[in-house]
């Protein structure tokens, strides 16, 4: 008796179990973001007798213009900063003393990098947690400036004006500040075994062409170039990558049309996996593709990199600016939430000292002494020093 | 212990003679609780299979009222491609059928003589050995197989057929790693239909003279036919619900086609060796990656889901009316 007893109630939990996981619909998209615990990892501002009182939200950003009290009252390791060799240094930064959390989402281009410095912040002793989601520019954007809910939005695109708009109306009112982290090129690979575009690569227009649904063999771009069918590889339409690509080569070409050229062009395999875009180009004589340089780099053994209007994508072209594929790679954040977060004004001075130092690790360019010290004089700005 | 309780009750019951017996059924706890939880149990699967195809329902439909979408092009063109508003089914619906015939043609063969050696022909020990290797096989993850296409069977034809013919993602190698992987599932499911011939049927069948050959052929075969028909069907479904191997080695883009003709040339829609995405490797790729609610590409993806339950439904009723149809009374 007793022993059935136990069995039906192994067999009850059992169908609870179940009945507990079948009621929670798998869902496609990406999981709600978690409300930022603004109240809960807000740092105690010391109460300011000369703070307006007629800021009747007690919201807890206190405004930008606050004075920088608080700032060094929580931040105690901070330094001063400095100019050494024309770079601007920043206050050095003690992870071990930063607490709270920080949340960043934005581009899939930018998250290796974040990933990688935010990797290093915690080995450095960093105890908080950084959240950082790749969901693309764009809706990294939405969520800093409408849903207003992450502290820092990473881009691979400077900001557009209707989102600083929507940024202001957010209260308390958030005034996005531009941080340049580095630059990304993209790199257009084909096959090793394609033996017919030489040195020279590509002209923009070829490019364009290539990908285009008005072209089915390579002969259709260049009659020298063989009789045969191009096999297109891309990242898929979700990813900056592919808006990038659309705007830099496929636009100039066909304006309007640009995205339905591309998108309806015969033998073509989108995939947000970058791994099957090296695998399809490396396995296809006849197939040409483009990912970021950094794929390119971890995989250069089996694919063709080529240059564009003649210029190859290499460090130097990148800092020179005249590869014509190469963009800007920022973090944005406010500096209301740098003042009242010490640590997101912690981590994005971690970020711009030491992303020299992994970005070319990760596959990335670093952006050019000149905005790095750009970058750091807004963090200066922006904290108040 | 449990049995001497229960004596010793019965005992009590017994030993008043003052007391009516009571010749109700005795309420049983346990057996209660257990009649519950097994009928919740059932309930879960009905109330999950109502869920599902309610929210399939549901979603597609809101998808083919869009303006964008007429239901003709749905059926009638040959692009799929969401972004640029181009709905027409056929491009992933072949593929599907594509690997799946294919997948069919590799396990229905091999399947079928895999449960004729099993239960005809193999003695103990051999039974002993291949049983449980075709259970393993049975058991391997099948993004396993989808690699083993890719990395194993992809370079094999290109080695056979020329590396210009065979391109890197293809349909023939994901449709035969498909065959692979049902062939467990079409042979152990015909060698219960064999095995359940009764022995009487064979032993007629040499009583007259009939080799083993003949036996198994001609008689054992087509008295099991209800059951084999069972296992192809249920087999068709696996195959055309299969994912993880079209997803990894079949392609990533639809095999679009500007218009008929240009499908029909050479019976280009029906070349095993390029790349083609089916239903379920394109619903996948499509919800990998992060699209809005309320996109178009979202909304399509549930109709691309509808049309698949659709296809394995009919397959299904198929199945079932061939067991009732060619069923076998002994």
């Amino acid at each position: 008796m007793r022993r059935i007893l136990i069995f039906g109630l192994i067999i009850a939990a059992l169908v609870l179990a179940a009945c507990g996981g079948g009621s929670t619909e798998p869902t496609a998209a990406p999981a709600p973001a978690e409300q930022p615990a603004q109240e809960a990892t807000a740092t105690p501002v010391p109460a300011e007798p000369t703070a307006e009182p007629a800021q009747p939200e007690a919201t807890n950003a206190p405004e930008p213009t606050a004075a920088p009290e608080p700032t060094e009252a929580s931040m105690p390791s901070m330094g001063e900063a400095s100019v050494m060799d024309g770079k601007i240094m920043l206050p050095e930064v003690n992870p071990l003393e930063v607490t709270g959390d920080v949340i960043a989402a934005g581009s899939s281009t930018v998250f290796p990098l974040a990933e990688a410095l935010a990797e290093r912040f915690i080995d450095e002793g960093y105890g908080g947690n950084i959240t950082i989601d790749s969901i693309g520019s764009g809706a990294g954007f939405e969520r800093f400036c409408v849903a207003g809910e992450t502290d820092i939005s990473d881009a691979s695109r400077p900001i557009k004006d209707s989102e600083v708009e929507s940024c202001g109306q957010l209260t308390p009112p958030r005034t996005p500040i531009e941080f340049r982290v580095g630059t990304d090129a993209l790199a257009v690979v084909v096959s090793p075994e394609n033996d017919w575009v030489g040195e020279e690569g590509l002209t923009l227009d070829e490019l364009a062409r290539l990908f285009s649904s008005d072209v089915t063999n390579w002969s259709d771009v260049n009659p020298d170039w063989p009789a045969e069918p191009v096999k297109r590889f891309s990242p898929g339409t979700d990813s900056g990558t592919f808006d990038y690509f659309i705007e830099a080569v496929m636009t100039p070409a066909f304006g309007d049309a640009a995205e339905e050229q591309l998108l309806g062009a015969s033998s073509l395999q989108l995939s947000e996996d970058d791994n099957v875009l090296v695998q399809g180009v490396s396995g296809d004589q006849y197939a040409i593709g483009y990912f970021g340089y950094a794929y390119f780099e971890e995989n250069q053994g089996k694919l063709r990199d080529m240059s564009i209007e003649g210029i190859a994508p290499s460090r130097e072209t990148v800092d020179a600016n005249t590869y014509p594929l190469a963009r800007p790679l920022f973090m944005y954040s406010d500096a209301g939430i740098m003042t009242s977060k010490p640590q997101v004004a912690a981590f994005l001075n971690f970020v711009l000292s030491n992303v020299d130092d992994v970005i070319l690790d990760v596959g990335y360019f670093p952006a050019s002494d000149e905005a790095i010290n750009q970058a750091r004089q807004a963090w200066l700005d922006a904290m108040g020093q | 212990m449990e049995q001497q309780s229960v004596i010793s009750s019965a005992a009590g019951a017994w030993s008043d003679p003052t007391q009516p017996i009571d010749l109700h059924k005795r309420r049983r706890l346990g057996e209660s609780i257990i009649r519950v939880s097994l009928i919740a149990a059932a309930f879960v699967s009905v109330a999950t299979t109502i869920g599902i195809v309610l929210v399939l329902i549901f979603d597609a439909i809101k998808f083919l009222i869009r303006p964008e979408v007429s239901l003709w092009e749905f059926f009638t063109s040959t692009i799929w491609q969401p972004q640029i508003l181009q709905f027409g089914i056929f491009p992933l619906f072949n593929a599907t059928v594509l690997t799946s015939l294919i997948g069919m043609s590799v396990a229905l063969p091999i399947g079928l003589m895999i449960a004729i050696y099993l239960s005809e022909y193999a003695s103990a020990r051999a039974r002993g050995i291949l049983k449980p290797t075709l259970e393993i096989l049975a058991g391997i993850p099948t993004v396993v197989f989808g690699f083993f296409a890719l990395g194993f069977v992809t370079p094999l034809l290109q080695g056979i057929f020329g590396k210009n013919n065979v391109e890197i993602f293809n349909v023939a190698s994901a449709g035969l790693v498909i065959g692979i992987l049902i062939i467990p599932l079409v042979s152990s499911m015909s060698e219960d239909a064999l095995s359940a011939v009764p022995r009487s049927l064979r032993e007629a069948s040499y009583g007259i003279g009939a080799t083993r050959l003949e036996t198994a052929v001609r008689v054992v075969l087509p008295a099991a036919l209800s059951g084999i028909s069972a296992a192809v069907i249920v087999g068709i479904s696996r195959a055309v619900g299969e994912t993880m191997v079209v997803a990894i080695a079949a392609g990533a883009g639809p095999r679009n086609f500007a218009n008929w003709p240009e499908a029909l040339k050479g019976l280009n829609f029906l070349n095993p060796f390029k790349a083609a995405e089916t239903m379920t490797g394109h619903i996948v790729r499509i919800s990998g990656g992060d699209i809005s609610y309320d996109s178009i590409d979202y909304d399509s993806i549930f109709a691309i889901a509808f049309m698949l339950f659709i296809l394995t439904l009919i397959l299904n009723i198929i199945s079932r009316w061939v067991v009732r149809r060619f069923r076998q009374e002994y």
